[in-house]
């Protein structure tokens, strides 16, 4: 008897120290009246560059509202993405937070009516005249979040990619060869470097993500962008399982087989194929925008970018898309001031830092901009500029469904691993989809 | 009141329990309450942070059993147990009867460096040999070029082939020198009287290893697997840093598929249901060698 009483003080203690704990952070905090207003950002631009964009527009946003605070914090994507879903249900959570793209993420979180629908604010800052509706849509939801790529506005982007191909200028011009303009082009020049005992595409599937990128790219030239945006926004009722997938797959298996690729590629991670690209080993590498300015910087080779070319007589589409986005806690005290911010992350001035940076900016640049554009910078500028002129922004195919980013990285490493064929790789990642629509219709 | 144990004046018998309290607190708070929330979340399907917990029952455990996915990491986690345990093992009882078979010059440097991979971060380990095995730069394979073996160089953690065992041998080279150490401690116990004993009945250095040493670190033996078999059971990091489960699901483990499930999935419940049968699995392999390891009171001479 004595012992479980004594069992009971224990517990009764522990719940009372757990209280006393707790109690604090209930009560609702005493408000301070003050001038100041603090609005706490959350962002992934953790590189020296990035984060100095991000330094410059907060202290002159800070500068143009007097009495305004913005309370700064960095975390890698990661990071942010774990950490963001929890803090963004807390009544002191960021005001602001960049949030990522695609249903696991921004999705999610709408589903859980944790974010701001933008309406209001597309209409009274004009971001219709900011992003096409290609763009808009990518940070788009039904407020039920069930929907992808339609309904409200749930975040604006501040940064744009663009996945094509550079290449190394001096082996290019050693050998004589020339930008491709037609696919049919592009598989010759493969075949010219390969003869020439030059590694023709420096590629790595180790991490498996990067694979995405060099099938999809082949996969954008032999499908409509109908097709791509069924595909990735789960609607219409699209197969996985078509002729150009196929296709698409074979191209991409051919390519393994005959040693267009880094040797032992299987073995070898992302960054280190780009070091290996940077280093002059390798006459072209197949990845986004984001890798110019790194290629800019501490290496005495040229490089250049170019779109994979389409099939003659066919147009080009290519992977591309906007960086994470900026949203906003439903539940913030500052919606208005918040909006302001996103307004002013996605301003003529913030595209002018940007393109400073070397990052393709998801807005115009200013007329009067002073930007030096006659380099690999202006190269994936004028890519990007050209896709979202002719209205042939593709996707990231791993958006599709949740499960779509781990069953397309382990498939494809099967496929360019000889492992299984093209129709295997097309027909398993169907049953990914095919899961994924069933699941979503129910 | 007449109670039947004998106590000083003024002493109580219920004060030593708060000398417990701080410990049993973070145990509660860290261990015990996430345990209990797992199993309960297992039952449920969430996606981590919205107000909405749909309970489901078994349905979780249900599609786990169906799931290749989680079969095949299962099935990797049993052969990671050969390369985490069983090799470390034996490479450590080889090593600690080398050792101390006769006086070798050097001992306790080669003692600290055979135990140096066990203290170094699983993460740091996992990059090291990443670089190791890189098909281009690594140092295996230019090993192989220099001694004009070219045909053995391979893309190794991206092979069907040797990615499971490359990784694995990882996992050996960080958990032999635990082992050892184990062993080597474990060895000072065993008489040497035994040895004289058995050396005048004409037994040799290989005999006297088998039935004298061996049987000797029998609980030492049996710790060892039971940390080693843990560890491999619950590997992460390592894939983590160095394969994330490919090429294909070559290298996937449970662990892995936990973290893809509930965190980047968003599918808690799910691997709330992964991670509470791997529990059971740890619990009763530990339980299992602790029944036939442990050294019994009777059979201690």
């Amino acid at each position: 008897m004595k012992k479980s009483r004594v069992l009971m003080i224990l517990v009764l203690t522990l719940l009372l120290i757990l209280s006393a704990c707790a109690t604090p952070t209930d009560q609702p905090q005493p408000q301070v009246p003050s001038e100041e207003t603090t609005l706490v950002v959350w962002d992934q631009f953790y590189r020296d560059e990035e984060s100095k964009v991000i330094e410059t527009l907060n202290t002159e946003f800070e500068a143009a509202h007097p009495g305004v605070k913005i309370e700064r914090e960095t975390k890698v994507l990661a990071d942010l993405q774990m950490t963001v879903k929890l803090a963004l249900g807390e009544t002191d959570g960021p005001d602001v937070a960049q949030v990522n793209q695609g249903r696991s993420d921004m999705g999610a979180l709408v589903e859980a009516g944790l974010l701001l629908p933008l309406d209001d604010y597309v209409a009274q800052y004009n971001w219709g005249n900011v992003f096409s509706s290609s763009v808009a849509s990518r940070n788009s939801f039904t407020p039920d979040g069930s929907t992808f790529g339609q309904g409200s506005l749930f975040g604006v982007s501040p940064t744009a990619e663009v996945v094509g191909v550079f290449f190394n200028k001096g082996i290019f011009a050693d050998n004589d060869w020339s930008v491709p303009t037609t696919f049919e082009d592009f598989e010759q020049l493969l075949a010219d470097i390969k003869a020439a005992d030059i590694t023709p595409i420096a590629f790595g599937s180790l991490d498996g993500w990067n694979a995405i990128h060099e099938y999809s790219a082949i996969q954008h030239l032999l499908v409509s962008l109908d097709y791509i945006n069924n595909l990735t926004y789960g609607v219409n009722n699209v197969s996985f399982d078509t002729p150009e997938n196929r296709q698409a797959a074979q191209i991409l298996s051919d390519w393994a087989r005959a040693g267009y690729f880094s040797e032992g590629f299987a073995g070898i991670g992302y960054d280190d194929s780009n070091n290996l690209f940077k280093s002059g080993q390798g006459a072209m590498t197949i990845t986004g925008s984001w890798f110019a300015p790194e290629l800019m910087t501490g290496t005495d080779q040229e490089f250049g970018f170019f779109l994979l070319p389409g099939y003659s007589g066919k147009s080009t589409m290519a992977i591309g898309g906007v960086g994470v986005p900026f949203a906003v806690r439903k539940t913030t005290r500052y919606a208005d001031l918040a909006a302001e911010y996103l307004d002013w992350m996605i301003s003529p001035r913030a595209a002018e830092l940007w393109a400073q940076a070397g990052m393709v900016p998801a807005m115009s640049l200013p007329e009067d901009s002073q930007i030096d554009t006659d380099n690999l910078f202006g190269e994936t500028l004028l890519a990007w500029e050209t896709i979202n002129k002719n209205n042939a922004v593709g996707h990231y195919i791993d958006w599709a469904t949740p499960t779509f980013y781990d069953t397309l990285v382990s498939e494809l490493q099967k496929l360019i691993g000889g492992i299984t064929t093209p129709a295997d790789f097309t027909a398993a990642v169907e049953v990914d989809y095919a899961n994924f629509l069933q699941e979503k219709s129910q | 009141m007449i109670t039947g144990k004998r106590r000083y004046p003024g002493e109580s018998n219920w004060k030593g329990w708060f000398y417990l309290l701080p410990a049993f607190l973070v145990y509660l708070l860290f261990t015990f309450i996430p345990i209990i929330e797992t199993f309960r979340a297992s039952f449920y399907d969430w996606n981590g942070f919205s107000e909405t917990q749909t309970f489901i029952g078994l349905d979780n455990y249900v599609n786990l059993l169906s799931d290749p996915l989680f079969l095949k990491a299962i099935s990797n986690n049993l052969v990671f147990i050969i390369f985490y345990s069983i090799i470390p093992i034996l490479i450590g009882l080889l090593l600690s009867a080398i050792l101390t078979g006769k006086p070798i010059p050097g001992f306790s440097f080669f003692r600290t460096v055979f135990f140096l991979p066990q203290v170094i971060s699983m993460v740091v380990v996992g990059v090291i040999w990443r670089w190791m095995f890189n098909p281009v730069s690594g140092p295996i394979n230019q090993f192989f070029s220099l001694i004009g073996l070219d045909q053995l160089r391979q893309a190794w953690l991206g092979s069907f082939k040797y990615a499971l065992p490359a990784v694995g041998l990882i996992g050996s080279w960080v958990q032999y020198g635990f082992c050892m150490v184990l062993f080597l401690a474990g060895m000072q116990r065993i008489p040497l009287e035994y040895y004289e004993a058995a050396s005048l009945d004409g037994a040799n250095s290989l005999k006297q290893f088998l039935h004298i040493t061996v049987p000797g670190l029998k609980s030492e033996i049996g710790v060892a697997m039971i940390t080693t078999m843990i560890a491999a059971l619950r590997v992460f990091d390592l894939i983590y840093s160095t394969t994330r489960g490919g090429p294909g699901e070559t290298t996937l483990v449970t662990g892995f598929l936990i973290y893809r499930s509930a965190i980047l999935n968003n599918r808690i419940g799910y691997g709330a249901a992964i991670a509470t049968i791997l529990t059971i699995i740890i619990l009763a392999l530990s339980l299992l060698i602790r029944h036939f390891m442990t050294e019994k009171p009777s059979e201690a001479i």
